[in-house]
């Protein structure tokens, strides 16, 4: 196993209440993991820990992303290395345009990169080409980041970014939540262009039916703050017919 | 009268009055009219007592070695309160200014039918005090049909310490004329230094009018500032108030609003940090039907500053059909700024559209880690946000170069 990606026994508390109780977790350059657990089970807390916010408490073994110590970089330098979280709700931001707050986070990685600014010319012709990716009508592009946007085009807009900052690693937390049919498939579809042999993706969904678009390598259960099962695309099925109950159920077996 | 008021007032004694107006207002401030304290609900958060237990100095012609400032086209330069020709420059044709200390005959005879029209010397003391002693100032008329595509820049800069200067000026802008003023006040940066200034504009029938205000004098000035409008029919008036710095700062705008189909829009900006205070007062005259006022102020305060916004809309019986809108919305960054907010609607007639409100409130930390997420650092998040806070009244600036130079202000305050 390469080190892409490492996550060794990460615990994760906030107010005193423990969520991530030992989660351990290793992906290899190329892959797609699925997280999925029923609500409460930690899942955003996970994306959360990982991109860097700052309300918890964070403790573990080892986590590191391509051999450097993920918990001890700044959530900006997580994202200067390759790291993005599209939002499981994305945040409005009225008076700060789209187009110059990506200008500024693609400059910001460049700079990191010890590169150049980006050319308005290239950096135009780069927001052409990635829209058309996620089918975001160009005037969206064009107003404050998330104002006033429906849900399927903040989820829409989540991938767009994604898209223009090139991570190595894209984290989604429950991007299809709420999402009709239509744009579930606009996005997964977005995401499936993206896909490549060095750009990883973390799905986070409560629901099988992101899956059959974003069809991932291995699939985890997550319970109670730990991953109990892992398995391969197959597994993604079995919960959905059996329900999480099944996974309840058979962790408090092993309980008594 | 007091002992205090006794001294200051003393310190003006030596003053020749040049203008008729100034007997009776030595006469009522020298009587009965009394400086603010903070028992007067308007001056409940400014406390002025340091000013007036001070002498100041008047020089009314000082030297401008250290203060670079370059002869611009349409300028208009005060030092002290006193026109410097030198430093100023010719107003395109349409328009015409005069120094008031200089004018004679006819034209003064037609100023002094309106000095004092609009700011009546008895409904404060401070504009008692201007009106008592100054001795100069600009009186600027844009003639009747005038179309003046440039802005009229008027600067006033104080210089030296301890100077006090009773700033004056007033405007008259004749029925359908259109014109854009930048009114400047510049100083020291480090010289404790005391404006005391007085603006009257009369904005006639069908003119246009847009004011924009910028208040960057020295650290520790203490700066009073009187803006009196008045509006007659379908007349429209922008004012944009950027407090950029100062010790204290207090701004009074009033604007009677005449006649109808009027519309009137105040906005502001005030950024404060250190122990700044910056106060706005404002108050809304709405006597006739048919007119729309906007006003949108807001504020940053950092460290230990604080900020006063009281805002009035006064809507009288005969004004039906008025829409009115009031907004004050401010930011507080670190534990120790402050501000009181109290905006205020007045009503008397029935058939009209008012809001007012106000939010007083953090950077959403939401947002921040938002972008941090999306690499940007921490401060150049922060300065996004605070842009973008400030975008509304920002994008209300018309003139490019003012709005520049406020967007570089921002960016240059809170890193």
């Amino acid at each position: 196993m390469s080190d892409f990606l490492k996550i060794k026994n990460l615990k994760a508390s906030i107010e005193g209440n423990q969520i991530l109780k030992g989660i351990n977790l290793e992906i290899g350059p190329g892959e797609v993991h699925a997280i999925m657990g029923p609500n409460g089970s930690g899942k955003s807390t996970l994306s959360s820990v990982l991109a860097g916010r700052e309300d918890y408490e964070v403790e573990a073994d080892e986590v590191t992303f391509l051999g450097k110590d993920l918990l001890d970089l700044a959530p900006e330098v997580r994202s200067r290395e390759g790291l993005f979280l599209a939002f499981q709700y994305p945040v409005e931001i009225p008076g700060v345009s789209n187009i110059n707050f990506l200008k500024a986070a693609i400059n910001a990685k460049r700079h990191h990169q010890g590169l150049d600014d980006i050319t308005a010319k290239d950096f135009i012709a780069m927001v052409k080409e990635k829209q058309a990716l996620v089918e975001l009508k160009e005037n969206l592009a064009n107003r404050s980041v998330n104002e006033g946007f429906s849900g399927g085009e903040k989820k829409r807009n989540e991938i767009f970014q994604m898209a223009m900052l090139e991570p190595k690693l894209g984290i989604l937390d429950e991007t299809d939540s709420g999402l009709d049919i239509d744009a579930l498939k606009i996005v997964s579809n977005g995401v499936n262009k993206l896909r490549g042999a060095d750009r990883s993706f973390i799905v986070i969904t409560h629901y099988q039916r992101l899956l059959e678009y974003i069809v991932p390598d291995f699939v985890h259960v997550l319970f109670e703050g730990r991953i109990v099962k892992s398995g391969g695309k197959e597994l993604a099925l079995e919960l959905e017919a059996k329900g999480y109950d099944w996974i309840k159920e058979e962790q408090e077996a092993i309980q008594h | 009268m007091s002992n205090t008021k006794a001294n200051f007032l003393r310190q003006f004694d030596d003053i020749t009055a040049v203008f008729p107006i100034q007997g009776d207002a030595r006469a009522a401030i020298h009587n009965g009219l009394d400086f603010p304290t903070t028992r007067d609900e308007k001056w409940k958060y400014t406390r002025v007592s340091s000013i007036l237990a001070k002498t100041f100095k008047r020089n009314d012609i000082a030297p401008l070695a250290h203060f670079s400032l370059v002869k611009n086209e349409c300028q208009l330069v005060f030092i002290n309160g006193s026109y410097q020709p030198d430093l100023s420059s010719a107003l395109p044709s349409g328009c015409a200014m005069e120094s008031m200390a200089e004018m004679k005959g006819e034209t003064r005879d037609y100023m002094l039918t309106k000095l004092g029209r609009l700011a009546n010397f008895k409904d404060q003391a401070f504009l008692g005090l201007n009106t008592s002693y100054f001795h100069d100032g600009a009186f600027l008329k844009v003639e009747k049909n005038a179309i003046i595509d440039q802005p009229i820049n008027i600067i006033n800069i104080s210089q030296g310490q301890d100077q006090v200067s009773n700033v004056r000026n007033l405007i008259c802008i004749e029925p359908n004329a259109q014109v854009q003023f930048v009114h400047r006040f510049e100083g020291d940066s480090n010289h404790e230094a005391f404006t005391n200034s007085v603006m009257e504009i009369c904005v006639d029938e069908n003119a246009h009018v847009d004011y924009y205000m910028i208040e960057n004098e020295g650290a520790a000035t203490t700066s009073i500032n009187a803006t009196y409008v008045s509006q007659a029919r379908h007349s429209n008036f922008s004012m944009v108030t950027i407090t950029k710095s100062g010790q204290l700062v207090r701004n009074n705008l009033h604007v009677a609003i005449n006649d109808v189909g009027c519309e009137t829009n105040m906005y502001g900006i005030y950024f404060t940090d250190g122990n700044q205070h910056v106060d706005n007062q404002t108050y809304a005259d709405h006597r006739q039907p048919n007119c729309n006022s906007n006003e949108l102020y807001k504020g940053v305060m950092a460290d230990r500053s604080t900020g006063v916004f009281n805002g009035k809309i006064m809507v009288h019986q005969a004004a039906q059909q008025t829409n009115a809108f009031q907004s004050n919305q401010n930011i507080l960054l670190g534990n120790r700024a402050t501000i009181n907010t109290k905006p205020e609607l007045e009503i008397y007639a029935d058939d009209v559209k008012c809001s007012h409100g106000c939010t007083i409130g953090q950077l959403d930390e939401e947002a921040m880690f938002y972008l941090q997420s999306r690499g940007l650092g921490k401060e150049a998040a922060h300065k996004l946000l605070v842009q973008a806070f400030a975008s509304d009244v920002i994008e209300k600036i018309k003139i490019e170069s003012v709005r520049k130079e406020v967007e570089t202000f921002i960016e240059s305050k809170f890193i």
